[in-house]
């Protein structure tokens, strides 16, 4: 066994400090250390997408990072989109167009259309499929999902005004927030 | 599918991180963006003993045109190299092609570095630096060195890379105006590492005869590979259907593919006549839109 | 059923599940947390046949944090021999040892389980099991597994041959030998797995004190997992309880009992702490039940008009190492036999099925059960029969389906479709996506060198099968009825409690809005309890596209009965005559009048306000009720599905462009839900007409055990769908409902291959329809067609990244002897 790490970080905002051995998965960390276990693990080789996260601005695949690496970061997942009460306009359009069915691959979909839509805030249909192409639903036929998105691309301001508030978590090097916006110009 | 137990040090500098990787003698990994090595830890397919967190190395990130090149630093992201504006300004090809690379989750992890050195035989930015003709920097006990890419990729999964080195960036001269290019993937799914691709650019002298051409091919070989026979074949000639048939038949003949779970070798084979083709006729066709922007909007 | 008065039923209500789900406060079996919890890692089989000669696991139990090292030994005698039976009279049913024993027959059967205090501990000590293994032949290939010689996977059965039936009417070698037309095939679909994105889970906590045993399982049927553990356990129902919380997709994989679920039941008892495995994915891969595995040779004769004249067919199943509980290695075989001949006159049939046992991942239910094989069989030998007489795939259709006079129709194997919309579907989804124009569009594309093809498939299927048709004959359990209880409590709430169980199927709202409109609640006031054992006395799950007609119908009949009792109350409160009582909007009221109380009134009278009803109408008028519903016979749902596909003839993929399914659920209680159930079936079944394929090698080892080589297809591959839905009444059961769960798959791989053969001029057999197939079809490779492909680790592509050597989840063992590697 190896040697425990401390590593700081913030996720949905709150501050945490934790022991962690060096493999732990962010995935398991987020699950079971901080009992957030909205974000679930699907193939733990990066290939199904359940587990996307939001790592200092950007999707990530949590089962594909290590805690420690995140030691420092902001985190973002789907506990801290909406809550029940008071759905996200993503999450809305999601329930509105019945985007899931059994909802497992739901939160890494969500986390996944989110940076998708930050990137590229009116995607073609194309772009919303490929965009999403890293997240597997075996459920919907994605037919409900692209609808979805698209919904809430039209919405426009909804994701942005996500964004912003969002800022509370921004890229940890300026520039690749900046290059990111960039490409929303493409 | 958990990593099995390692131990953790977070480099602050190429040196720690060379210095750490020799002190472990070939026990030690580097992590990058980590989206090849940490699918192999979490099935057990290595059992490091300690992992070297190069993500926080300052200045091993970022991208810039300095001396008719263009140095990208080993820890840039897939996502930046995809969005950069001198990138997109100077190797188009480079941008089109690193946008089959997976999924935006992933471009937004991985890194030049990680995937020149994972070596994987059907990933884009290795053909990409053969292609392009990029020296690849690299740090290692005895100081550093620079490779052509032509040099570095040995076979499958394995590189001229030592235990003890890391690679820190890539330089890729600048191509000449009037250099077209072409790019063409066969992939089962969008994302997924390629059955077949290949890559092209096509350099046009007055008179539309070619003054260089370019060829380069991954997924049917040991490692990506440049054809030759291919570029010397186009090299004078004018860019017409029966040279770039012939320089992809040479493709074909150049390479040597395994039969796998998703293709053949006899597929392969054929994937990379027809996908070279394609490249380099788009190749030709961009050039000649070039050469005709310059020469004032006829085509050669 | 048409609609009279606008209800709740047919409305495109929200779902009522969403919310949580969406904001990551569902509940799934892995996110249950217990503390002193232990977590299981298995040491699985890589070998695919073998003696098992020497286990150690001392190593492996001295590792940090291992609480017990497990194998079969151990758990001799602690439960009873779990094995699938039936009535099929050349049935031979298989015991499904917990943990493998003296050998192994698949590679991926769990021989060791190691319980740690957490999943990164269990893994590093299985690494450290030590299994030695003697390989025994094994007949890998399905056909020779059937030879009388072939060696055999179970030493106690006469052969290998796990059920042989035919299903024959009149003379099906007459009728083909007086036919104009005669074409054949040898189809094959290829192994798939269901793939749902949660991996199975299971959880068991151990009351000491009550000696009560709790099993948090990802089932689709709790119910039957309950009786089965009760027998093999020897347990009480009440002390034996199956919850499924929040389930990640199912899809038939998730309704067999499995040997992790009495492994961590046993061993939460014996170790009292809570026990729980997660599958990762690649245990999933293989060994979660497999499908689709059947070779099915078969020839359709028909007269110069195209008319169906005789249809014969020889079978074989590859159905994997073990029958699964309770459904048997038959359930999935025998209805490729029994659908063969689709929704269309066929008047002379044989139809032989024989079941192999193979060494490789038992097959199981996956969406569909049978008759995606069997519609691809038939749908291709329809457009084979047609191209041969230059006839249009549509006509030959229209020629054959069962007409609108001639139900009830009597299908071959004795199946009985009552009347649906079997023609109204196809001449639906031939004007929705434009058939005529689309062909004219095809010859202008064909002209410019593009390969553009139109596939048609019809089927029929037989949903929300009744008491009168057991699923299959002789099984312990009962498949046809389903059971509801409905209560109003003292706050006027509406709970309502059903033994089937979702995985995303929508019934927590689907089966609200049966709910509040028979009983004429607000559907908000009405809370659905589902997945739970211990809430009813009996019920099954969630299978076999039921749940709409079983509980839909359960949810009726004790609504109304609920209701009859709320009329009375209510009359007695408002001093009203019964006929004159309305119930709506979760309040009674009297008709005409503005005399009116809501439930919330009402169950207060009821329940605690002394003295407002008399006291025998006190003692009658309980707000509850139950009921069970029986539809006895099954229902039937036809659809056609018409897809669009171009063809790369260079590069060989393929891209769906257009999808039409015009499909007749009978009456829709929620479009918004029933659209995307056809959606999720279709997309499962483009999986499988072109990306999804199980490979094992001939020695019966998995090669693509990651999600990377097992390709299920992303949002990119799908092409946008549209859903016709004919709404024929479905007068044979209470509700007027069809199932519509499965469709979806058992038409679209039927539809894609006769749109590539459509667009090429050539004949699909086999799928997936991979580059590779079709490079071998009509590519230069066709020069090698005949020879399967060589497939095999350690390709220079992009294949086999993680399966190289790691069909152990941990105990990486050598055959025969050797040390054992360690974990470096």
């Amino acid at each position: 066994m190896s040697e425990q790490r401390t590593i700081r970080l913030t996720v949905n905002g709150a501050s945490f400090e934790r022991e962690v051995e060096p493999r732990r998965l962010l995935a398991d960390f987020l699950r079971e250390d901080l009992g957030l276990t909205g974000t679930h693990i699907g193939c733990e080789h990066g290939v199904c997408g359940a587990c996307t996260i939001i790592l200092d601005g950007d999707s990530a695949r949590s089962c594909l990072t290590l805690a420690v690496q995140a030691d420092g970061a902001q985190v973002q997942t789907v506990e801290g989109l909406g809550t029940v009460d008071a759905l996200h306009p993503l999450q809305r359009a999601f329930r509105e167009h019945h985007a899931l069915q059994c909802g497992f691959c739901t939160p890494g979909m969500l986390m996944a259309a989110l940076d998708l839509l930050r990137k590229h805030p009116s995607p073609t249909e194309r772009e919303i499929r490929e965009g999403l192409s890293g997240n597997l639903c075996r459920c919907t036929g994605y037919e409900h999902i692209v609808r979805a998105v698209r919904t809430a691309a039209a919405a426009g301001e909804t994701v942005g005004a996500e964004t912003e508030t969002a800022s509370a978590a921004p890229p940890r090097e300026a520039g690749a927030g900046a290059q990111s916006r960039g490409s929303a110009r493409e | 599918m958990k990593p099995p137990p390692f131990d953790y040090a977070r480099a602050d500098s190429v040196d720690e991180a060379v210095s750490l990787l020799a002190h472990h003698r070939g026990g030690a990994k580097l992590l990058a963006g980590g989206q090849s090595l940490v699918p192999m830890l979490n099935f057990r397919l290595l059992h490091p003993a300690l992992l070297v967190d190069v993500n926080r190395i300052s200045g091993l990130a970022g991208i810039e045109e300095r001396n008719g090149a263009l140095r990208i630093g080993a820890l840039t992201r897939h996502r930046q190299i995809e969005v950069s504006r001198a990138v997109g300004d100077h190797f188009p090809v480079l941008r089109t092609a690193v946008r089959h690379v997976a999924h935006l989750a992933i471009r937004n992890r991985g890194t030049l570095g990680g995937s020149l050195a994972h070596a994987d035989p059907a990933a884009e930015l290795p053909m990409m630096a053969l292609l392009l003709d990029a020296k690849i920097e690299i740090s290692g006990p005895n100081g550093p060195r620079r490779l052509e890419a032509r040099e570095f990729f040995r076979s499958a999964l394995t590189t001229a890379l030592d235990d003890a080195e890391m690679v820190t960036g890539v330089e890729l001269p600048l191509l000449p105006p009037a250099t077209g290019w072409g790019f063409e993937e066969v992939a089962r799914r969008a994302g997924d590492f390629a059955l077949a691709a290949a890559a092209a650019t096509l350099t046009l002298a007055a008179g539309g005869k070619v003054a260089e051409a370019r060829l380069a091919i991954m997924g049917a070989h040991e490692f990506p590979l440049r054809i030759a026979a291919a570029e010397a074949r186009l090299a004078g000639e004018a860019p017409c259907s029966g040279a770039l048939g012939a320089a992809a038949k040479a493709a074909r003949e150049a390479v040597e593919p395994d039969d796998d779970l998703h293709a053949s070798a006899d597929l392969r084979r054929h994937l990379v006549e027809v996908l070279a083709r394609r490249a380099l006729e788009s190749a030709a066709r961009r050039a000649r839109e070039l050469a005709a922007q310059v020469t004032g909007g006829r085509a050669p | 059923m048409t609609n009279l008065r606008p209800g709740l039923i047919g409305a495109r209500v929200q779902r009522l599940e969403d919310p949580r789900l969406l904001a990551g406060r569902g509940c799934y079996v892995d996110d249950l947390r217990r503390t002193g919890a232990l977590h299981v890692a298995f040491c699985r089989s890589d070998e695919s046949h073998a003696r098992i000669l020497r286990i150690d696991t001392s190593e492996a139990a001295r590792a940090p944090g291992v609480a017990a090292v497990v194998t079969a030994a151990d758990l001799e005698g602690a439960c009873r021999p779990l094995r699938a039976t039936s009535r099929m009279p050349s049935y031979q049913a298989t015991e499904l040892p917990v943990l493998a024993g003296d050998k192994v027959r698949y590679a991926g059967e769990p021989v060791a389980a190691v319980l740690a205090e957490s999943r990164y501990l269990a893994e590093d000590a299985a690494e450290r099991v030590a299994i030695d293994y003697e390989p025994l032949p094994a007949a890998t290939d399905p056909e020779a597994a059937l030879a009388p010689d072939a060696p055999r996977l179970h030493e106690d059965l006469a052969s290998n041959v796990i059920v042989d039936r035919e299903f024959a009417r009149g003379d099906a070698e007459a009728a083909l030998a007086g036919a104009a037309v005669r074409v054949s095939g040898c189809f094959r679909m290829g192994r798939k797995t269901p793939a749902a994105i949660e991996n199975r889970g299971y959880l068991a906590e151990y009351d000491e004190g009550r000696r009560r045993l709790t099993l948090h399982s990802c089932t689709q049927v709790p119910g039957i997992v309950r009786d089965a553990l009760a027998e093999l356990l020897d347990l009480p129902g009440h002390r034996l309880r199956v919850v499924a919380p929040d389930v990640g997709g199912g899809f038939g994989a998730k309704v067999s009992l499995y040997r992790e679920e009495v492994l961590v039941s046993i061993l939460a008892r014996r170790l009292g702490r809570p026990v729980k495995w997660t599958s990762d994915r690649r245990e999933d891969l293989m060994s979660t039940t497999q499908a689709f595995d059947e070779v099915v040779r078969a020839e359709l004769g028909v007269d110069e008009d195209g008319a169906i004249l005789g249809l014969r067919a020889e079978i074989v199943g590859d159905v994997g190492a073990y029958s699964v509980y309770p459904w048997t290695a038959a359930v999935e075989p025998v209805q490729v036999a029994s659908f063969l001949s689709g929704p269309y006159r066929v008047p002379d049939y044989r139809g032989r099925v024989r079941a192999a046992a193979t060494p490789k991942p038992p097959t199981g239910a996956y969406r569909g059960v049978g008759r995606p094989p069997a519609v691809f069989a038939m749908e291709r030998l329809l457009d084979m029969a047609a191209r041969r007489l230059g006839m249009d795939p549509r006509d030959i259709r229209r020629r054959n389906l069962v007409r609108d006079g001639e139900f009830p129709y009597r299908a071959p194997s004795g199946l009985v479709w009552d009347r649906a919309a079997f023609t109204g579907c196809l001449e639906r989804a031939c004007e929705t996506i434009g058939y005529d124009e689309l062909r004219e569009m095809q010859a202008a594309a064909r002209a410019e060198g593009r390969r553009i093809g139109i596939g048609l498939a019809s089927y029929a299927e037989l949903t929300g099968v009744g008491s009168r048709i057991a699923v299959a004959p002789g099984m312990p359990i009962n498949t046809g009825t389903e059971s509801a209880a409905i209560r109003i409590d003292s706050t006027g709430a509406v709970t309502a409690t059903f033994g089937v169980s979702s995985q995303g199927q929508g019934i927590e709202t689907t089966l609200a809005q049966v709910v509040a409109e028979e009983l004429g609640a607000r559907l908000e006031d009405v809370e659905i309890v589902h997945g739970d054992s211990a809430a009813l006395s009996h019920g099954t799950g969630t299978y076999a596209s039921r749940s709409a007609i079983q509980a839909g119908g359960a949810a009726i009949v004790c609504a109304r009965s609920l209701r009859e009792k709320v009329i009375e109350a209510a009359s007695h409160l408002l001093e009203s005559a019964p006929a004159d009582i309305e119930v709506t909007g979760g309040a009674v009221s009297v008709a005409g009048t503005d005399r009116r109380m809501s439930f919330r009134e009402l169950a207060r009278a009821v329940y605690t306000e002394m003295g407002r009803l008399p006291r025998e109408v006190r003692e009658r008028v309980d707000l509850e009720a139950t009921g069970v519903y029986d539809p006895f016979w099954g229902t039937t749902s036809p659809a056609t599905h018409a897809a669009l596909v171009e063809v790369d003839p260079e590069t060989f993929e393929v891209e769906v462009l257009r999808y039409v399914v015009a499909e007749d659920c009978g009456r829709v209680i929620n479009p918004l839900i029933a659209d995307g159930q056809v959606h999720g079936g279709v997309a499962q079944g483009i999986g499988a007409a072109l990306f999804e394929e199980m490979v094992h090698d001939p020695s019966g080892q998995l090669l693509t055990a990651s999600f990377v080589d097992y390709v299920v297809p992303s949002a990119a591959e799908i092409p946008s769908m549209e859903v016709e839905h004919l709404e024929t009444s479905a007068e044979n059961n209470v509700g007027g409902f069809r199932g519509i769960g499965e469709g979806g798959t058992i038409g679209a791989p039927a539809a894609v291959a006769n749109a590539i053969a459509d667009a090429l001029g050539v004949e699909i057999e086999e799928l997936p329809a991979t580059p590779e197939r079709l490079f071998r079809l009509i590519g230069p490779g066709r020069r090698a067609a005949g020879a399967r492909m060589e497939t095999g680790p350690g390709g220079r592509g992009r294949g086999n990244r993680f399966t190289a050597n790691q069909t152990n989840s941990g105990g990486r063992s050598e055959s025969g002897s050797g040390p054992t590697r360690q974990s470096k």
